[in-house]
């Protein structure tokens, strides 16, 4: 080939290859218009906003503050005076901090291994279809239904507690009026609703084990409880770490059943990040502090999301 | 052909004209539980029927996001033209955030609203007109009290007599509560108010601790319900005292006229009557503490004249006099205007629950003072930790001073 006809088909490679390029632009562009239009933009006016102090109305009324939203709710000038503690015990931001943590390292474990255990059971036994309809049912119900449903039945008097008193266990005390319970209220809810979910993604998993390894196992004379250990676990591992990173960071964005079953008290004792940034947003008209609040938790659960992915090599099948 | 053509298009513009002048002007309200509040049909229809030709068009809010949505729909520049005030700060945060026209009260007679009306001006400038001034009353079942043969409870009761006669009115095995609380700070301690000196916004609580000591004691005794069962299984007041197994119940106004209602539609059946909140001593008989309900312009309204003539009507005395029929308690204050509530079809006949148709002082539940969404939430939650007893009435009240004073260091 003459170098000129070698450059004619470059050329003809070069517009082939962007009008390519342009239709598939052309079917992304759909997803990133949306994805722009209400996740990137108003993260970035968010971020933004959490510099200035507004209360929504005249923009011109908007006023720049710097970091003193962030100051404002680290509780800067009562942590340098009081101590740490002060953060944990007193601010606002500390406390919904904690009870949002609290709650995550709870619940992500607790529903992994509810979902598992369902799935296992449910994995070869006979009319499994019917109760997989059963468990993943109340993940299709209404929230405030299921909230609703808890609430009379974590009452003082309710059937939870019946069944508890009937196991011997002196246990009198309204789940969500108390300060101490009130948290395991949210977490036993969110767990039995969201374990249905779940199980149904570690029901495929399983289904995808291949069955040779547990015949090879069985040949190498490896018992149920070691056949788990060894062989499905690990084949799990990949479903286990999507699992856990939806877990994570759906469980720092918990709003609905707070404000359901306990508008986050009683006092602060159920306080959450999102319930704090509704309150200081549309309750008390601070648009900034809300701001600040919300890339606070941006922060925290990109940080968790980096960790999560940066170890992800463990949780691939290898 | 053009001429036709001319002719034809004249006529379709004649066609088109006449249902537009045919049709009513409409103002549109935003308020709340717009189906099932009384007074809103009763104001409604007697506008409109002083009114030919306009038309009120109610938007219908959830009563418990009502300040959220609101707030958000004002954001999002929302034309309708008038919205009905809830709390008296969200009139307040709406003037700042820009929302509120002002209104022209030069010609205006506001000497009915004996002094309310302050409540929603701004530097000089009103920016609501009021239209219901609710104050809080004993509500009683007078059938319970004639079982127990009990004599009924008056209009000058101190807090401790009223105790007893709760304790005496309880009967554990028919289930006859003495009282009911609901579980609002308002309807546990903000009696406090009553005396017209202290406010709760006034960073000094210890006021509070003498109304959550007999509150326990009441609760202790049995003569309530729990606030961990009320809590928990949302128990709405309404129901609670219509259930008929409650002797007495502190309550706003309000719930007269659904008093009312559910005798009318058989809800309940039994008779009851009101009498004003008992008082600590040495503060006068007939000292209570209220809200007030108003009604403001949108800034963005576009028919802001037709506006402001239905809210100065909603206001004056012939919106007070509907406001009055369905039981409601107008803001403005007349004799007329009694004489209304008290003849009122299902309001008690007798004589005590007319005099307590007139507080000798209605003190605000809430302050307009700086930072108070901020008091209010403290306050709030220190209120749900001594009611669900997680810390004692002094700890909470040592919390709430500590908390409150944090705020303005």
């Amino acid at each position: 080939m003459s170098q000129a006809e070698v450059k004619k088909v470059r050329r003809k490679m070069g517009k082939l290859e962007r009008k390519n390029t342009l239709v598939a632009y052309s079917f992304l562009a759909p997803n990133f218009i949306g994805f722009a239009v209400f996740t990137l933009v108003p993260v970035i006016c968010a971020i933004l906003l959490s510099l200035f102090e507004w209360n929504g109305g005249d923009i011109s009324k908007m006023k720049y503050v710097g970091l003193d939203n962030y100051a404002t709710i680290f509780a800067t000038k009562k942590v340098a005076e009081k101590g740490i503690e002060y953060f944990f015990n007193r601010a606002d931001l500390g406390i919904a901090l904690k009870n949002t943590v609290y709650y995550t390292i709870v619940t992500v474990p607790l529903t992994i291994a509810c979902a598992l255990a369902l799935a296992l059971l449910l994995n070869k036994i006979k009319g499994a279809v019917f109760f997989r309809t059963v468990f993943f049912f109340p993940y299709v119900s209404s929230m405030v239904a299921i909230c609703v449903c808890w609430s009379f039945m974590l009452m003082k008097n309710g059937p939870v507690n019946q069944i508890i008193m009937a196991l011997g266990i002196d246990f009198n005390k309204g789940w969500t009026a108390d300060s101490t319970m009130a948290i395991w209220a949210i977490i036993l809810v969110s767990v039995w609703r969201n374990m249905g979910y779940y199980m149904v993604l570690y029901l495929a998993a399983l289904q995808g084990i291949p069955r040779e390894l547990m015949e090879a196992a069985t040949v190498d004379g490896a018992g149920k409880w070691k056949q788990f250990l060894h062989v499905t676990l690990p084949q799990l591992k990949p479903t286990t770490f999507f699992v856990s990173v939806m877990m994570v960071i759906s469980c720092f964005k918990i709003y609905d059943v707070v404000a359901i079953m306990t508008e986050g008290g009683p006092g602060r004792s159920t306080k959450m990040l999102v319930t704090y940034i509704y309150d200081e947003a549309f309750v008390k008209i601070r648009y900034g502090q809300a701001s600040a609040i919300s890339m606070v938790l941006l922060v925290i659960v990109l940080l968790v999301t980096i960790i999560q992915f940066s170890s992800e090599k463990k949780f691939s099948n290898d | 052909m053009k001429k036709m053509l001319s002719v034809l298009l004249a006529a379709m513009l004649v066609l088109l004209a006449i249902p537009a002048m045919a049709e009513d002007q409409v103002i549109t309200v935003v308020t709340w539980d717009a189906t099932t509040t009384p007074y809103l049909a009763a104001q409604k229809e007697a506008f409109e029927a002083a009114n030919p030709g306009v038309k009120i068009e109610y938007v219908d809010v959830a009563s418990q996001d009502y300040a959220v949505k609101t707030t958000t729909m004002l954001e999002g520049g929302d034309k309708s033209d008038v919205y009905m005030i809830k709390e008296i700060d969200n009139l307040i945060n709406w003037q700042a955030q820009g929302f509120a026209a002002p209104l022209d009260t030069a010609d205006y007679d506001m000497s009915g609203f004996v002094g309310t009306e302050a409540n929603y001006a701004v530097d000089g400038v009103q920016y609501a007109i009021p239209f219901r001034s609710d104050f809080w009353v004993l509500f009683y079942n007078k059938d319970l009290f004639d079982a127990a043969g009990v004599e009924y409870p008056t209009n000058d009761m101190t807090w401790d007599q009223y105790a007893e006669l709760a304790k005496k009115m309880t009967n554990a095995e028919k289930q006859i509560y003495g009282t009911h609380y609901h579980t609002w700070l308002s309807a546990v301690a903000n009696w406090a108010v009553c005396d017209g000196v202290n406010t709760l916004a006034d960073k000094e609580y210890s006021d509070l601790l003498y109304f959550y000591k007999l509150y326990q004691d009441l609760e202790d005794s049995g003569a309530c319900m729990s606030f961990a069962d009320l809590k928990a299984a949302g128990l709405h007041y309404s129901g609670a005292f219509a259930n008929g197994n409650i002797a007495m119940m502190p309550m706003g106004y309000w719930y007269v006229s659904t008093l009312i209602g559910y005798n009318k539609d058989g809800t309940c059946n039994f008779n009851w009557g009101i009498t004003a909140v008992p008082h600590l001593e040495g503060v006068p008989a007939g000292s209570s503490f209220g809200n007030l309900t108003g009604a403001m312009i949108n800034a963005k309204s576009e028919n802001k004249d037709l506006a402001w003539k239905y809210v100065a009507w909603l206001g004056g005395p012939e919106g007070a006099k509907a406001t009055a029929s369905v039981g409601a308690r107008p803001a403005w204050v007349s004799e007329d205007v009694a004489g209304a509530m008290a003849s009122v079809e299902g309001f008690p006949a007798d004589e005590t629950s007319k005099g307590a148709l007139l507080p000798s002082g209605v003190a605000m539940e809430w302050p307009v003072a700086e930072k108070v969404a901020d008091i209010k939430t403290i306050v709030n939650e220190e209120h749900s930790m001594i009611m669900a007893r997680e810390i004692t009435p002094e700890e909470g009240i040592e919390e709430m001073n500590e908390r409150v004073a944090e705020l303005f260091e």
